[in-house]
């Protein structure tokens, strides 16, 4: 027996006791590549090599068009929170003891969604990290 | 399985310099030539890892014509990524554990198996009476099995045996520690001996059978 087999069989002893399991696992068959496979990764490979590079995001032209509308939103954004909201607050189409109760149940609903979304995230997070370490 | 891998690895352990490792070893000249634009010299890596990485597949799937999709796949992703190897470990070490994340993310999209363990088939009783019959379809239904194991103590599996029974080379190409992959592969064979208590049995069987020939022999 060479060095090698030697290795081997004490490898086999000392780190995992060999079993039928192992024999069986361990002479499996080996295939043999079809005859057009090198081909075919090759030809896929030339396709990626010829093919014209990604073009790129136009950077220089978006950001002027970005910062214009991201400004415009943000001075809406201010604009209907400085104007529109206390001109809403003001505004009542129910009478007084109907909002109380409206405004309750509202206050209740945001508690929900608010748990709602604190689980989902929980969830999403864990699944990632499970997913990361193999568990899954 | 005889691939090049310890040739790699010793190639990568040696202090040798650059231009006479790359000399050497056939995969770091033609990586070079790659590099410098040569889309032919990346013919050389295909032809010497195909068989491997197709047997690795192969063991993720057990489907042949999927296992040469895969590592089609594998060797595009070594193709637009060879430029990322930082030489840190072996080319086969980087090669395989490209090739099993490409095989792992396949698979979670559309498993190979949807089978529970307990649901995975066994020989029926009446191809035990011819022993080589027996024999394949035992070992047909083993290598199958290791298919339905859940995901962490498949790939365990799966890459100990293609590796060569070699712990060390598997938890590298998972990119776990030994220990926990040892772990792992303990746990999967207690699994695969309870789902198939009669083949340790036989087993036993056929190793006193031998030694009692060898005996009168």
């Amino acid at each position: 027996m060479n060095q090698t087999q030697t290795n081997q069989a004490d490898k086999m002893h000392t780190e995992l006791d060999p079993t039928a399991i192992d024999h069986i696992l361990a002479t499996e068959e080996h295939l043999i590549p079809t005859s057009g496979f090198l081909a075919s990764v090759m030809e896929r490979v030339r396709e990626e090599a010829t093919a014209p590079p990604p073009i790129p995001f136009p950077w220089k032209r978006a950001i002027p068009g970005i910062t214009l509308l991201t400004g415009t939103l943000g001075w809406g954004a201010f604009a209907l929170v400085r104007h529109g909201l206390p001109a809403a607050s003001e505004l009542s189409l129910t009478p007084p003891h109907l909002t109380a109760a409206f405004d309750q149940s509202l206050e209740q609903a945001a508690w929900v969604a608010l748990a709602l979304g604190v689980s989902l995230f929980s969830w999403l997070l864990s699944k990632r990290l499970a997913g990361r370490s193999g568990l899954l | 399985m005889s691939y090049p891998a310890e040739r790699h690895e010793l190639a990568a352990a040696s202090h040798n310099p650059p231009e006479k490792t790359a000399q050497a070893d056939p995969d770091l000249a033609d990586i070079a030539r790659v590099l410098a634009g040569d889309v032919q010299a990346f013919e050389g890596i295909v032809r010497r890892w195909q068989g491997p990485l197709i047997n690795m597949a192969w063991r993720y799937c057990r489907d042949r014509g999927r296992a040469e999709e895969l590592a089609q796949e594998a060797f595009l992703r070594a193709w637009r990524g060879l430029a990322q190897w930082r030489r840190e470990s072996s080319f086969s070490t980087w090669l395989f554990a490209l090739a099993a994340n490409v095989f792992r993310s396949d698979l979670r999209r559309f498993p190979a198996v949807d089978l529970p363990l307990e649901a995975a088939p066994e020989p029926s009783a009446a191809a035990l009476q011819h022993h080589a019959l027996a024999a394949q379809l035992n070992a047909e239904s083993v290598r199958r099995a290791v298919l339905a194991l859940p995901r962490r103590y498949r790939e365990p599996v799966v890459l100990f045996y293609f590796h060569e029974m070699d712990v060390a080379a598997a938890a590298r190409t998972m990119r776990l520690p030994e220990g926990t992959v040892k772990a792992r592969l303990s746990r999967a064979r207690a699994l695969l001996r309870k789902r198939f208590p009669h083949l340790e049995a036989q087993h036993e069987e056929m190793e006193f059978g031998a030694l009692n020939t060898g005996k009168e022999a």
